[in-house]
């Protein structure tokens, strides 16, 4: 079956233009000028349940307004989508039950609770009964080795503690589908390590299926069965990552040169 | 239908509970926060009092109905704050991409951001507002329209703030118009009616809604009127409505943004 059914995308942005220094300010007071930027641009394509998929591109390429058009934090201006047989622009409520989302940039996560009074909240927020999110957070507990952080304000967490509270808050409600926006950015190469293997055992085990997307080649390269590249809001490249990486040469040199190619400004991992 | 409402007012009480919590982080700022928000009303009265011992009435207000007016107006706008503080700040929200987090769950967007912050010192003027209602000297009756009309005035406070609010998916700059509205409303609030004509009371009564928010509330417990208790009651559901409707409407415009965002 399939996860996700994106069918020709788009989603366009219109942006104010200014130009620079006081004069600028003053001439866009009476004449505005704004642009239109096609952040995403027919956009199709399908993800199966229980695949880990990475959906990657240099900035600007049109990435997280993919993911958010998928979530239904953002309404597409054309095309089609559907995440588990749901229309995220329809039901969105509905679909908040099927998924889980983790954003490295945006936590949501309230700072001055500790990781253990954040899930009951999210408890509530997914409608889990009292005591099967007490015993859901146990065993969130020992899947993220959470047991010293837990009576800790979130505030007081190191970075890499605080995105595997993230993690497991958005799978108090075991989601199907999980959107993993950037999650290891910042995280020291063990940290790293952790989430990856936590990703890992989270698709093995409970058969989720993972979107994710990073600027880092080795959360592909350890996680990903299959990588689709976007360029300037559009597919430039849908293959396995066991075709891509074969050959002498690295998976970060294939995506660098696909990346070049198609005119986008490569990211060092 | 009912469980799915039992469950979104138990994650909005959880909400405030955890808001009020976190004000309560710093005990001492927490207590002298609602402790001088209550002496700094009381400085108003003071001047009312003399006012007041000067002529009989102002604008056909005498010390109870005054009382009965600071006292709705502080009850009002401190409950709206109390459970609803982040509409006050929804523009902000809104241009700066924040409302990622209350879109991916299942609860509903508008209550789960009207709900993420509080006002600690509006604890003061909810208990500043009931204190001059002892005061005035009403009897159980005037508590009870007293009691409704705090949560009518805080509905229609709300409502005003959120449709002006939500004009931030259309214009940049909506936050300035929602703060000079939403302030000069509760500015308004505090003084008789009975002294605005013309056009000021058409301004006062027909655009910022100051009139069936606490003027017409307060004559109501003055002088108990059916029709107009059903008006108030009327035009706040009314009001809401409109308001939640245009939020949904511009909900559709959401942009988003890359910033990088805490829940603070």
């Amino acid at each position: 079956m399939k996860a996700i059914k994106a069918r020709e995308l788009s989603k366009t942005f219109r942006v104010r233009r200014k130009e620079k220094g006081m004069y600028g300010s003053i001439k866009s007071v009476f004449s505005p000028k704004a642009e239109e930027i096609r952040a995403v641009d027919k956009i199709s394509l399908t993800v199966e349940e229980g695949e880990i998929l990475a959906f990657i591109g240099p900035n600007g390429a049109g990435k997280s307004t993919t993911i958010k058009m998928l979530t239904g934090i953002l309404y597409p201006d054309s095309g089609s989508v559907e995440v588990l047989g749901i229309d995220p622009t329809k039901k969105r409520r509905q679909l908040a039950y099927e998924i889980g989302t983790v954003f490295g940039q945006k936590e949501q996560l309230w700072t001055h609770l500790t990781p253990y009074d954040n899930f009951l909240f999210f408890g509530a927020i997914y409608d889990i009964p009292g005591r099967e999110a007490r015993m859901r957070i146990r065993e969130l507990e020992d899947v993220f080795e959470l047991g010293d952080l837990m009576d800790t304000p979130v505030r007081s967490l190191s970075l890499g503690q605080r995105i595997r509270c993230e993690m497991a808050a958005s799978l108090i409600h075991r989601p199907r589908v999980l959107f993993l926006d950037e999650p290891t950015i910042g995280l020291d190469p063990v940290v790293k390590e952790n989430v990856r293997s936590l990703i890992r055992r989270m698709n093995r085990e409970m058969d989720t299926t993972v979107f994710l997307t990073s600027h880092d080649v080795g959360d592909i390269e350890k996680l990903c069965q299959r990588i689709v590249i976007v360029n300037h809001g559009k597919i430039v490249l849908d293959d396995s990552t066991a075709h891509l990486k074969g050959g002498d040469v690295s998976l970060e040199k294939v995506i660098m040169e696909i990346y070049q190619s198609e005119g986008g400004r490569p990211e060092a991992s | 239908m009912l469980t799915v409402v039992k469950n979104q007012v138990r994650v909005c009480l959880l909400s405030v509970k955890y808001n009020i919590m976190r004000e309560m982080l710093n005990k001492v700022t927490f207590l002298s926060n609602i402790l001088f928000m209550v002496l700094n009303n009381a400085t108003f009265l003071i001047q009312w009092t003399i006012l007041l011992s000067l002529r009989e009435d102002v604008g056909g207000y005498t010390m109870r109905e005054i009382l009965i007016l600071w006292g709705l107006a502080a009850s009002s706008h401190g409950l709206s704050h109390v459970l609803f503080a982040r509409v006050f700040s929804l523009p902000e929200l809104v241009i700066n991409g924040k409302l990622d987090a209350y879109l991916v769950q299942p609860k509903s967007v508008l209550l789960g951001v009207m709900t993420s912050s509080t006002s600690a010192s509006a604890i003061g003027d909810v208990v500043y507002g009931f204190l001059l209602l002892c005061l005035s000297g009403c009897g159980f009756g005037g508590f009870c329209l007293f009691l409704l009309f705090t949560v009518t005035g805080a509905v229609v406070i709300i409502a005003f703030a959120l449709l002006l609010g939500s004009l931030s998916f259309w214009f940049v700059r909506a936050d300035v118009l929602q703060n000079n509205l939403v302030n000069g409303m509760i500015s308004f609030a505090t003084y008789p009616d009975g002294i605005f004509e013309g056009p000021v009371r058409f301004l006062l009564y027909r655009v910022i809604p100051v009139g069936m928010a606490i003027y017409q509330p307060v004559h109501v417990i003055a002088a108990f009127e059916p029709h107009a208790l059903l008006e108030v009651v009327g035009y706040a559901a009314l009001l809401m409505t409109v308001a939640v409707f245009v939020f949904y409407r511009g909900l559709r415009r959401y942009s988003s943004s890359s910033l990088m965002a805490a829940r603070m």
